[in-house]
């Protein structure tokens, strides 16, 4: 965050970088990152850009008109996917690259983006009892499995809720809910509601498991961002290996 | 073939639904579903004709993610907008567990099985982003831009 000593190309860097930390913490390419950050410095009349962004960090360095070099970093933690977000950061960037705004009001127009709307929990805690169902159906359980999964994923989505108000580490926390969950869907199929515990199981895997940050991070090793893609193969491995443990834990354990 | 109907079906609602998840809204959320539902529907043709997994999911990630571009220029939003939840039916979530809870439960024969799998069926999705998006990229003429300044 700008500091209010900071000189004129300081906080406009400040600016930029926020802009491209909100696209990488709501689930953008790194490509996309690092074009987004490249082309608003240029609009903002920096003559080099050099921008290295991976997932877990940005470094951006330029040389202003005068010659002057300008350096900041930014360590990025935590992740998800808020595609939504990425939209109304996209109009903004295109909306900068036809104007753009001094340094204050970007610091403004960027914290609009970042409190932009989002579904209310009631509707997403629905949403995950309906996609576990669903998923469950998909890989090809009946319709009481998909009660069971439902049941079991609006069980999941508050343990997760809770968990991160836990502050728990990412890794323990969904050690945590799969054992959680696990626990809870041999509990429904011994109670007769649902036939098929692995079904159930994997519908509820679908929202858990780290499916689409292993393709992305394929992706970007195909694309040549080999660091961003190693970070991502590992954190993906990791986070599905915590939910294998978790799993593996209670099924082996009580013989689900 | 009812199977496949009901698959196809589920496809569609579990794009919707990951759709809200990731906080999409309005009509891209009907277009996300139907691009998940013609992913999965051209995955399960390819199979049908005897291709196996890997071009039946490379076939379908490229019809998926050329939807996703062309539908992402008509209704003027950023492309993974579309293709994240499109890809959602394709993506090998199932296999991945598996394969790690071979791995926990020490059945290491089964667990290169599922590795072997799980890093063809995403190969075959990142590959089929690749050619499609940078063909894309192509075609709109995309690095019109200034990368690096001389």
């Amino acid at each position: 965050m700008p500091q209010g000593n900071m000189s004129g190309p300081q906080t406009v860097l400040a600016g930029i970088l926020d802009i491209g930390e909100l696209l990488l913490t709501s689930g953008a390419e790194v490509m996309r990152v690092e074009d987004t950050i490249t082309r608003l410095c240029m609009v903002y009349g920096f003559v080099k850009v050099d921008v290295f962004t991976i997932t877990s960090s940005i470094v951006l360095t330029v040389t202003a008109a005068d010659g002057e070099i300008f350096t900041q970093t930014r360590r990025i933690r935590a992740r998800d996917t808020d595609l939504g977000r990425v939209e109304r950061v996209n109009a903004l960037s295109r909306q900068l690259c036809q104007a753009p705004l001094p340094a204050e009001e970007l610091r403004q127009a960027v914290q609009q983006v970042r409190n932009g709307p989002a579904y209310p929990e009631q509707v997403r805690f629905w949403m995950y009892a309906l996609t576990a169902g669903v998923f469950s159906v998909f890989f090809g359980g009946n319709v009481w499995d998909a009660a069971a999964a439902a049941v079991a994923g609006a069980f999941l989505f508050l343990i997760l809720k809770s968990g991160q108000r836990l502050r728990l580490n990412s890794i323990l926390l969904h050690m945590l809910c799969s054992a959680l969950t696990a626990l809870l869907i041999v509990g429904l199929t011994r109670l007769g509601l649902g036939q098929n515990p692995d079904k159930i199981i994997i519908g509820n895997i679908m929202l858990l498991i780290p499916g689409l940050a292993l393709t992305a991070s394929l992706r970007d090793m195909i694309n040549g961002d080999t660091i961003s893609g190693l970070l991502g193969f590992c954190e993906a491995t990791l986070k599905a290996l915590a939910i294998a443990i978790g799993f593996a834990a209670i099924l082996t354990g009580l013989g689900g | 073939m009812p199977h496949a109907l009901l698959q196809t079906a589920m496809a569609c609602i579990g794009s919707v639904g990951f759709a809200v998840l990731f906080n999409i809204r309005g009509k891209k959320l009907l277009l996300s579903g139907l691009g998940g539902a013609l992913g999965w529907a051209v995955y399960l043709c390819c199979l049908h004709t005897g291709q196996d997994v890997f071009f039946a999911l490379f076939l379908a990630t490229a019809a998926v993610v050329a939807c996703s571009e062309l539908l992402a220029r008509l209704v003027k939003t950023p492309v993974i907008l579309l293709m994240v939840p499109m890809l959602i039916p394709l993506i090998p979530g199932g296999d991945l567990y598996y394969m790690m809870s071979c791995l926990v439960q020490g059945q290491y024969a089964r667990f290169g099985q599922y590795a072997q799998l799980v890093l063809t069926e995403s190969g075959a999705i990142a590959i089929g982003i690749i050619c499609v998006a940078s063909l894309a990229n192509i075609c709109t003429g995309f690095q019109k831009h200034p990368r690096r300044a001389p």
